[in-house]
């Protein structure tokens, strides 16, 4: 019994230092991959936060993937702040800036709390657009740095760092809240939970490690505009990874991360319009027939065709 | 004046608004589902009528009820075999469906079509008409006065067929319209049949006013939610009342803040109304 | 001695006064029953009480503190729970992990780490007879289940003062019995109930005192006895006495 509780704990310490050495075995185009894979699984992973685990699915979490962005982009070439100050402030400020918009935003429910994330970014990107620090519609241009290895352990870390907070919601007080929260929000009130605390908690710490991603990223492609940062695209592609591999689970962002990143890259290295495409297909037959996402269907089994039929007859008209 | 020619702007505006938020607010009242995809339908609306009028030099405006009739086909076909497999699931579920059909389509069209601008040009597209000081390109003055009439057609539709009634019905009581021998999913696929139809027909009268890309739906999706919620949800006066308002309000933004500012205000409206008066202009509070 | 007082609440909808002007007293360690037609504002009154919904006039007190105007969760950590009419089960937990967010939160002093509200959780499963259904999904319950489930939950929370929401809805005569037992045995463990029912055999056996609202407003209050023979009680449930009497 003792043993077993420490064999997660050990086995992924190895896959992390397995993962560690990485940098200087493959090749450049594979690093890109996977820097690239991290950088969705964070996301994910922080969507899952407010998304699966409290339950409001916000359809604009790339609004603090942006700002994360331009922070670090205007830190560095406006104030010409070094990495380490600079990325901090990438996470802090889109946090901040989550508490703030979350106030009223979260009293909002179901389709009417969507809309507003997803105006939330969409104004955002305008407003960006418009103004002269963020280098407004031609964009910034970030210092270069000379090893991809950086961004590999950046987003590595980041990647540990938001898997240790589910991780911890999954087994806290405040995760039990949030769970209670998203399955019957009346009667988590009642029960004593305060509800908007805890929705702005969460809300805020999605928002941190987003901006933290968008933060590398920014240094990462030394080059951003408004269309490069602001993408709805990318907002579906977290969504759908979450709901893939299993929305409000630990693992399951990671694993639709790994399997949908893996699978789009395999199926378009071309055309962008290719892989954007694939994206839209695979939400659709999800979203159809496996809503609960791959751990469910995997947990179920020979079941899961059961359970799919089930969830047709209850959903459809 | 130019105060006045900023008013008519807008107003003109503001009609092709109205249609688009109608679309959208009937599908969203009568069955619960926020359609991210009818930016995608006003775009394949668009690209139809300017391949009507590049191929067979069909006029736009009278090409425009076969662009109607198709894009009635195609949502019906959606709804029927798609959407309605997921419609009674988890509104986020919806949301997240309709997302990808969007994502789908659009891409689709880039495939297809590429990303390069086109625009429906007739030959009466520069002809203006003027009063005093005032310059109203034809143009507009019929795209507004379609938008009414289509208005007045179906609202006509809605309040006085046997049809309307057996939607209004299913809307507000799915179970009893159910009971009472109306056939449910087809009502529903009629119903986003005539959503995507007046998605359409904003969509072939768009092309001739602004240019149309793959891209042009992601912003005019948000922009019917905006007039939508603006007007008062469920509503249909209120999409027609919330789409002169954002007409309206863009042109008077564009004229007096610069080219680039409409988008974000009318972003930035949708984000506080829905903080501060989510019922809208004509909507009622629950 | 009062522990819980309401002072002239009234909850407005519109125009229409769905609780109007209740004044009453619920004294520590008893139990009180509060019964009324349907529509009689018997939901909204406790509502207005959990911080549910605002009261429109009026206040509540509850051990020295002002009750109204405090959001649900600050009432609910002060001591005061409730279970819903219409169950409200967190459908993706298990049983134990239903209760277990009772016990996690709830009255101040609670468990602050899940071992030990587990273990809290599954005294309360025993004690309201739902253990062996511990880890079962709580959407695959019976009836019956899913009512003490609900108890359970807001029996976890540590309430000084629990309002019971038409419990014995949909249970069968020897259900009843045992809900009744459960409600006296939970009264006996030190807390003070008010219980909203329709069962009048229930309401008679279990109550020290009865309340009867009607039309929003407090038509009599006093023991069973002398509430149930009132003709203005009767008058009120014409009919249901009678179906009542049939059954008893």
């Amino acid at each position: 019994m003792g043993a077993r509780r420490w064999l997660t704990p050990v086995a992924a310490l190895g896959a992390l230092a397995v993962l560690g050495t990485a940098p200087g075995l493959v090749s450049p185009f594979i690093l890109q991959f996977i820097i690239n894979l991290f950088m969705l699984a964070v996301l994910a992973e922080s969507w899952n936060i407010i998304g699966g685990f409290t339950g409001y699915a916000s359809f604009g979490n790339v609004a603090f993937f942006g700002i994360g962005a331009y922070t670090m982009g205007i830190l560095m070439t406006k104030a010409g702040l070094p990495l380490w100050a600079a990325l901090p402030a990438a996470g802090l400020v889109p946090m901040v800036f989550a508490a703030v918009v979350g106030l009223p935003i979260l009293r909002l429910k179901g389709h009417y709390f969507a809309i507003a994330t997803l105006g939330v970014a969409e104004t955002m990107r305008e407003i960006v657009y418009n103004v002269e620090i963020t280098g407004a519609g031609t964009g910034l241009v970030m210092p270069i740095a000379r090893t991809p290895a950086l961004f590999f352990y950046l987003m590595l870390a980041t990647l540990v760092a938001v898997t240790l907070v589910n991780v911890w919601l999954s087994r806290s007080r405040f995760g039990y809240g949030l769970v209670a929260i998203r399955e019957d929000e009346d009667a988590a009130a009642a029960m004593g939970i305060d509800t908007a605390r805890y929705k702005t908690i969460a809300f805020a710490i999605s928002a941190a490690f987003a901006g933290l991603t968008g933060g590398v990223f920014a240094y990462w492609i030394t080059f951003i505009d408004p269309d490069a940062v602001f993408r709805v695209i990318v907002t579906i592609q977290m969504i759908i990874m979450a709901v893939f591999g299993g929305a409000g689970t630990v693992v399951g962002p990671l694993l639709g991360a790994l399997v949908l990143a893996s699978l789009s890259e395999v199926l378009s290295t071309q055309l962008v319009a290719l892989a954007e495409l694939f994206n839209g297909l695979i939400v659709i037959l999800v979203v159809l027939f496996m809503p609960k996402g791959l751990l469910e269907v995997l947990r179920a089994g020979r079941g899961s065709f059961r359970a799919m039929a089930r969830n047709l007859r209850e959903y459809r008209v | 004046m130019l105060l006045l020619q900023v008013l008519i702007n807008g107003l003109l505006l503001g009609g092709l608004y109205g249609i688009m938020a109608l679309g959208m607010s009937l599908i969203w009242g009568v069955m619960n589902i926020v359609n991210v995809a009818h930016g995608a339908l006003i775009m394949l609306g668009a690209y139809l009528a300017f391949w009507m009028f590049h191929l067979w030099g069909l006029d736009p405006f009278l090409s425009l009820p076969l662009t109607i009739a198709a894009l009635f086909v195609y949502g019906y076909c959606l709804q029927r075999w798609v959407l309605n497999l997921v419609v009674r699931a988890q509104l986020f579920l919806t949301l997240l469906i309709t997302f990808g059909v969007e994502v789908v389509m659009i891409n689709v069209a880039r495939l297809l079509w590429s990303s390069d601008l086109r625009q429906v040009t007739p030959a009466y597209a520069a002809a203006n008409f003027e009063i005093g000081q005032l310059t109203i390109p034809w143009v507009r003055l019929w795209v507004f006065a379609t938008t009414l009439v289509l208005s007045v057609v179906f609202l006509v539709v809605l309040e006085h067929t046997r049809l309307g009634r057996a939607i209004r019905a299913t809307s507000e009581e799915l179970r009893a319209a159910r009971l009472t021998g109306i056939p449910v999913a087809h009502i529903y696929a009629v119903t986003f049949g005539l959503g995507a139809a007046l998605a359409g027909a904003a969509g072939g009268l768009w092309g001739m006013l602004f240019p149309i890309t793959p891209m042009m739906g992601g912003s005019l999706t948000l922009k019917s939610f905006v007039v939508a919620v603006l007007g008062g949800l469920g509503t249909m006066m209120g999409a027609i009342v919330g789409g002169l308002a954002l007409g309206l309000t863009e042109s008077f933004a564009g004229t007096y803040l610069g080219p680039t500012y409409p988008n974000a205000i009318s972003f930035g409206l949708l984000v506080l109304i829905l903080i501060f008066r989510p019922t809208g202009i004509l909507g009622r509070r629950t | 001695m009062a522990i819980l007082t309401a002072r002239n609440v009234t909850k407005k909808f519109g125009g229409l006064a769905a609780v109007s002007d209740v004044t009453f007293d619920l004294h520590d360690g008893e139990i009180l029953g509060l019964i009324g037609p349907n529509g009689s504002g018997k939901t909204t009154l406790v509502n207005v009480v959990t911080g549910a919904l605002p009261a429109s006039a009026g206040e509540v007190r509850f051990d020295g503190h002002a009750l109204t105007g405090l959001p649900s969760h600050e009432i609910g950590r002060l001591g005061v729970s409730r279970t819903f009419q219409v169950v409200k089960p967190f459908r993706n937990l298990t049983v134990v992990q239903n209760v277990m967010v009772g016990a996690l939160f709830g009255a101040v002093g609670g468990a602050r780490d899940l071992k030990t509200a587990r273990r809290q959780a599954e005294e309360i499963l025993a004690f309201v007879a739902l253990d062996h259904r511990g880890d079962a999904p709580a959407d695959g319950l019976n009836v019956p289940e899913r009512k003490r489930m609900e108890l359970a939950r807001a029996l976890a929370m540590r309430p000084r003062v629990l309002l019971l929401d038409e419990v014995m809805a949909g249970l069968n005569p020897a259900e009843i019995d045992a809900a009744v037992d459960l409600i006296k045995r939970i009264r006996d463990r030190g807390v003070t109930l008010l219980v909203i029912e329709h069962v009048m055999k229930a309401i008679r056996n279990l109550s020290d005192r009865i309340l009867v609202l009607f039309h929003g407003q407090t038509l009599t209050e006093g023991a069973p006895a002398d509430v149930l023979n009132d003709s203005r009680v009767v008058a009120a449930y014409l009919g249901r006495r009678y179906a009542e009497a049939a059954r008893a």
